[in-house]
């Protein structure tokens, strides 16, 4: 099992069409003819840590993902989200958390929470989770009612229901997305997975959201990173469940900072003294949160199968043989993104010319072109 | 067979032998070695007769002595050493003559076992011993004159006449006569005669207690210094590579027993090769000498390189690392060198010129 690729099934509710992938992941699937992804030691370790977690609190299981550029986060967190989906728990997924951050959806400022609200987004957050997660969400119900702008919920309204008006309205998809959460913390007979990728763009200290003094806007004061903060750090938690994190190590906009470093252990490329700066706000939202290192390089059978994928989809443009493989092993270190990208796809090599014996020009006979 | 006399001694002159065969002496005319009784002094006075008695027996007492010294002195001149003490420049001259009288009694005793005259196709299967004679700086030091270009061309011209003697001795195969040659020969031979002959010579390369070979590649203005070691392969089989399936006999594909492979792991700087070089080409360049030795996965290449940019330093660690291959495997070596990549590429960066915006490039001709 170990070592071996396996695709992800093609669901009603399938995640990749609903929530999305990161980039990366998202042009290597069109490239392939299925969507599939390889089996290795850390994804056994992380379904282990997962069905130990459905039964416990989720402040109790908050991992981040860590490794170089490139050795496979993202795809352990999918990985994690198709296995928690297959176990009947509810999944929020956000694969690209940045766009959270970065200013591309609308910010309005909210008197009674204190908070910038992201409507938008919260409207498009709702209806994914409304697609993927509609089963589970029509067996619970809201314990108490909400009323909000002459639309009321009364308690017992499905929570289904409660997403489906929310993601209809974007006028009320705030609020909903807040009541949502706040109801699946009072739960607790479905275990829920909050995954975020992208995850040390909350903790940067400034989004690019400016307010109207034009100073940026720190994340805790969006109400969505928030919410993702707080559950992050244990202020908000699952009856049930886990979160799970997994950082983009090469985004010079949104770069690991100090506090997590700090808190996952993680060493990062440039050396931290007790004199660089740290937010104590941020030290409190990343405290309890544990580092899950993901393996930095394929081993050999893990990237052989990988190999046989690419070549089984006909992407190698050289002839497929062991040094080929070796070579293009060898040459990324095993970084399983070099492997793929620079190694069987960006390559140049081609098959080798072959000298034709019967042609009557001698110099050509040799070999010489 | 007395062909030579013991020549090694008196080849070489001491300058001290040359300094006591001439001995100091003040010079005194012979006028003034007698003792004049009769001189007018101006106000002398009138010595006593007792006084006039013994300063008479002094004089006379030394007279005799200095009379004496005379013909002894000529007796006991030391005769100068060699023949050559009037030529000026003896210790060369005799040095000389020794070589020519070694030289004839080789070319007799030579004559006389049928090894001279020898015919051309002898001649040419003779063994070749390439010699290197001294700078005329060191013999300058030995032969105590000045050594002249016409000088030293005598010297090295008898010396390499007694060096072909050499080769048809040691050929012939009589090593008495050949060591007694040798033994002229090696005073008058440099000491960098080794170095000198083996420049140009690819040195082999030894590896080390554990097994690692130590070369140096450059390429540009970048050096990189390459330690590799064979890869040890480890024979058990974790639990993760067992099939569940496989083991219950529940799988439909045949049993095929996995093969072990190794991997090479290549650091630059103890950096992974894929952080320190991002651009695939440089990657490629170095794994290339491996691929072509058909070597992957058998070596692990640790690497110090410095200088120049990405394409010098990547060039220098595949030179680096065919020679590390060859070191380990002479046989890979023909397939290196048909790739060229055993030697190092000769190109450099040119120089501006006068005249010239760059290298090559002219500034923009104008009509007018």
């Amino acid at each position: 099992m170990i070592g071996q690729v396996v695709a992800f099934n093609q669901t009603l509710n399938d995640p990749i069409k609903y929530f999305g992938t990161p980039k990366n992941m998202l042009l290597e699937f069109r490239l392939l003819s299925q969507r599939c992804s390889v089996i290795r030691n850390i994804t056994i370790l992380t379904a282990e840590e997962l069905n130990s977690a459905a039964s416990g609190p989720s402040h109790k299981t908050r991992y981040v993902l860590t490794g170089p550029s490139g050795c496979g986060k993202s795809f352990l967190l999918l990985q994690a989200v198709q296995y928690c989906l297959a176990k009947e728990w509810i999944v929020i997924y956000i694969p690209r958390a940045k766009t959270m951050v970065n200013s591309t959806t609308t910010h309005v400022y909210d008197l009674r929470t204190q908070t910038y609200l992201q409507p938008n987004y919260a409207h498009q957050t709702l209806r994914r989770i409304l697609e993927v997660n509609s089963a589970n969400l029509q067996t619970l119900t809201m314990r108490d009612g909400l009323s909000y702008e002459r639309r009321s919920f009364s308690s017992g309204t499905t929570l289904a229901q409660l997403a489906s008006a929310g993601s209809k309205d974007p006028a009320i998809s705030s609020v909903v997305f807040e009541t949502l959460l706040t109801e699946l913390c009072r739960q607790s007979k479905i275990p829920v997975l909050l995954a975020v990728d992208d995850f040390q763009s909350i903790y940067n200290q400034k989004t690019t959201y400016r307010d109207p003094h034009f100073s940026a806007i720190r994340p805790y004061h969006l109400a969505i990173p928030r919410f993702i903060l707080e559950f992050a750090s244990g202020k908000r938690s699952f009856p049930k469940g886990a979160i799970i994190g997994a950082l983009t190590a090469a985004d010079p906009a949104f770069p690991v900072t100090n506090e997590l470093m700090d808190e996952l252990g993680v060493p990062g490329v440039h050396p931290r003294s007790p004199y660089s700066k740290r937010s104590k706000i941020f030290q409190e939202y990343a405290r309890g949160l544990r580092n899950l290192p993901v393996p930095t390089e394929f081993s050999p059978r893990e990237a052989a199968s990988v190999f046989e994928t690419w070549m089984r989809d006909n992407a190698l443009t050289a002839p497929a043989n062991d040094e080929l493989f070796l070579a293009k092993y060898t040459e990324s270190g095993g970084n399983p993104k070099a492997f793929v990208w620079q190694g069987i796809l960006g390559t140049l090599e081609g098959a080798a010319p072959v000298v034709n014996e019967s042609t009557s020009w001698p110099q050509l006979r040799e070999g010489r072109i | 067979m007395n062909i030579l006399r013991s020549q090694i001694c008196s080849v070489l002159r001491r300058p001290l032998y040359r300094q006591l065969t001439t001995t100091a002496r003040p010079f005194v005319p012979p006028a003034q070695l007698v003792f004049h009784d009769n001189l007018y002094v101006p106000g002398a006075k009138e010595l006593d007769d007792s006084t006039v008695e013994a300063l008479v027996g002094e004089t006379n007492e030394q007279e005799p002595e200095g009379d004496e010294e005379d013909p002894d002195d000529d007796r006991d001149k030391p005769h100068p050493d060699s023949p050559n003490f009037y030529t000026g420049r003896p210790s060369y001259y005799d040095n000389i003559i020794e070589l020519q009288n070694a030289i004839s009694r080789t070319r007799g005793t030579l004559q006389r076992l049928h090894l001279l005259p020898l015919p051309e196709f002898a001649r040419k299967s003779l063994q070749p011993m390439p010699t290197v004679w001294k700078t005329p700086e060191e013999m300058t030091t030995d032969f105590e004159t000045n050594m002249t270009i016409s000088r030293y061309r005598r010297v090295t011209t008898l010396l390499n006449e007694l060096n072909e003697y050499l080769r048809i001795a040691t050929t012939a195969g009589y090593a008495d006569v050949a060591d007694r040659i040798g033994s002229i020969i090696s005073i008058f031979e440099s000491g960098k005669k080794e170095a000198f002959l083996s420049r140009g010579i690819r040195k082999p390369v030894l590896l080390d207690q554990h097994g690692r070979s130590y070369t140096f590649g450059k390429r540009k203005t970048s050096a990189a210094r390459v330690w590799m070691i064979p890869v040890k392969s480890s024979t058990h089989e974790t639990i993760s590579d067992v099939n569940v399936e496989e083991v219950f006999g529940l799988s439909n594909e045949p049993k095929r027993s996995p093969v072990n492979v190794t991997v090479s792991t290549i650091l630059v700087n103890n950096i992974p090769i894929a952080e320190y070089f991002p651009q695939p080409v440089d990657r490629e360049r170095i794994v290339r000498p491996l691929k072509i030795a058909g070597v992957l996965g058998k070596y692990n290449v640790f690497t110090l390189v410095r200088g120049g940019g990405t394409t010098g330093q990547s060039g220098a660690i595949a030179h680096g690392i065919a020679k590390g291959i060859f070191a380990h495997e002479p046989e890979t070596g023909v397939v290196l060198k048909r790739a060229k990549l055993l030697r190092r590429d000769p190109r450099m960066v040119e120089r501006k010129k006068t005249g010239l915006a760059k290298a090559r490039k002219r500034y923009t001709w104008v009509k007018r």
